[in-house]
């Protein structure tokens, strides 16, 4: 039980104040980028008119992911944001699934990847809000309905990065705190596949499609 | 009888376990009744298929009961538990876990009750769906079961978490308002989360054709109804690892306890809000299903605007941690 709550750390002093790197985060994240690029290369490596099976896989993924992001954008926007959204759910499907592997664990049990990834999500939002409204019409949503509801407007903005990267943080991290109790208790007879299998799998997906999914909603709130 | 500290972390450990089993079987109980309920209407509306409504029937209500199992698994853990090193602290930190975990699992056994209800009527409508529906009905009933899990989580950090030796006053207080933030928060997202759910499982059966548009605007509408339990576990992780300098007025302790009230309770309105907010966009996407994107875009502002009286509180909260 005593791994609950305990990381490795990588500690820099610098000028005074300590840089802390969470060592297994990073390199669980780069066994994550390992894993999507040998997916994407091996799925586009043969590209035929009939589809091998892996070529279906990546064709299927895709194609998917285009279509949810034509639903939500509009047909305008497709080719602009759709690869992000397909990025973005590879990266956590993929993310949200590696804890199943023995010794591996999933970096968005971090709460530095998830945080990470909202604010990239934030910012990216409110960029493509400016760019199609102009700044003045942008800024002046802040401003609704009342001229001092601002800092309150302001408030909820940023509460949506708290929401939207604890989601996932907490789902996933739970999980796997679930799992380590659990197994614990009843030392690891039987039910740990479930638990991975529910929480892993089944959880992990569908964590995975709601993040994406509430960033490209942000953004067709902001452009729109 | 002896007041020693010994006496008093058992008696906090059995006061949580009653606790969480007692608050906790209060949700899933009703929901499961909802279920049963709308599987008696819907056999009577179509008794061919009953041993098909009978079955998905017996599947809704299993998974609507797991906020109870959790309620039942952190209520033995805490009957049973072994402290080692027993403090006034843990003792706290013992009855915080069990409140937390009791109240935290009421909302999400109410609310997903909805979908297996609905998903039984469904069936009775559209017989020719049944297997979208329960499909439909599980992952609405599972992602209602996030605030619990989130319960969960925090109850079994005030349990198993080493928090070294923080000083006795105020911390204590901080602990007990960590539980009662995420249990009391994690109602209202719980039942709100189950709306949208079974509005879901309805549309599906009406319109089979908007499965698609309907799974995805549930989901959506689920996450941000999920919003002030999120918060509420924010401000439980604040409390519970924030180091408090010591002190023994009673103030100090009254504002990490008032802090812990005020998220908890200021978030049960907002999630019952949001999920009626996605409830009436699911249901309305199933029938106007060309209209998809602005209906997402309108419940979405207004599930924002129906979210804030949840930032109110949330602010309060971090003044009452970190101000005063």
């Amino acid at each position: 039980m005593g791994e609950l709550g305990k990381l490795h750390q990588l500690i820099i002093p610098l000028f005074g104040h300590n840089i802390t790197i969470n060592l297994e985060v990073i390199v669980m994240t780069w066994i994550v980028f390992v894993l999507i690029i040998v997916l994407g290369v091996s799925t586009s490596r043969k590209k035929a008119i009939l589809p091998g099976p892996l070529q279906a896989v990546g064709e299927l993924i895709v194609s998917l992911l285009y279509d949810l992001t034509e639903d939500a954008l509009g047909k305008e926007y497709v080719e602009k944001y759709a690869p992000l959204v397909c990025a973005l759910f590879m990266f956590l499907l993929v993310s949200n699934w590696l804890g199943m592997i023995p010794h591996l664990e999933e970096p968005t049990k971090d709460l530095n990847t998830t945080l990470g990834l909202g604010i990239m999500g934030f910012v990216i939002a409110h960029y493509a809000g400016i760019k199609s409204k102009g700044f003045k019409a942008y800024a002046k949503e802040y401003f609704q309905p009342i001229f001092f509801m601002m800092p309150l407007n302001l408030i909820g903005e940023l509460a949506k990065i708290v929401s939207i990267s604890f989601r996932l943080f907490g789902n996933i991290m739970g999980g796997s705190i679930i799992i380590l109790v659990i197994s614990h208790l009843i030392y690891s007879i039987i039910l740990p596949p479930f638990l991975y299998a529910f929480f892993g799998l089944f959880v992990g997906t569908i964590q995975a499609f709601v993040f994406t999914m509430l960033t490209v909603v942000y953004i067709s709130v902001q452009v729109k | 009888m002896a007041w020693n500290v010994e006496t008093i972390v058992s008696l906090a450990a059995y006061l949580g376990g009653g606790l969480a089993m007692g608050l906790g079987a209060i949700g899933a109980a009703i929901g499961e009744g909802y279920t049963a309920a709308q599987a008696n209407a819907a056999v009577s509306r179509n008794p061919k298929i009953s041993a098909d409504i009978f079955k998905n029937m017996l599947v809704g209500q299993a998974v609507a009961e797991s906020a109870s199992i959790f309620a039942l698994v952190i209520a033995i853990l805490l009957l049973f538990l072994d402290v080692p090193v027993p403090t006034l602290l843990k003792a706290s930190a013992l009855l915080g876990a069990g409140l937390c975990m009791g109240l935290g699992a009421i909302g999400s056994g109410l609310g997903s009750g909805y979908p297996g209800g609905q998903a039984c009527f469904g069936i009775a409508r559209q017989p020719a769906v049944t297997s979208q529906l329960t499909t439909n009905m599980l992952i609405g009933s599972a992602v209602c079961q996030t605030p619990a899990i989130f319960a969960m989580v925090v109850s079994l950090m005030l349990m198993f978490l080493n928090f070294g030796n923080a000083p006795l006053y105020p911390t204590w207080a901080a602990y007990l308002g960590a539980g009662l933030s995420m249990g009391l928060a994690a109602i209202g997202s719980g039942y709100g989360g189950g709306l949208a759910a079974g509005a879901s499982c309805e549309g599906i059966a009406r319109q089979p054709k908007t499965a698609t548009n309907v799974t995805t605007i549930m989901l959506v509408g689920q996450a941000v109804s999920q919003t002030p339990a999120i918060f509420g576990l924010l401000v439980s992780f604040i409390l519970m690892f924030k180091s408090y300098p010591e002190s023994t007025a009673l103030s100090a302790s009254m504002a990490l306890l008032g802090a812990g009230i005020c998220m908890g309770f200021g978030g049960i309105g907002p999630g019952i809000g949001n999920g009626m907010a996605a409830e009436g966009a699911v249901r309305w996407v199933a029938r106007n299903v060309e209209n998809a994107g602005d209906l997402m875009r309108i419940m979405l502002v207004g599930q924002a605007v129906s979210q804030s009286t949840a930032i109110y509180a949330m602010v309060v909260s971090l003044v009452l941690i970190f101000v005063v």
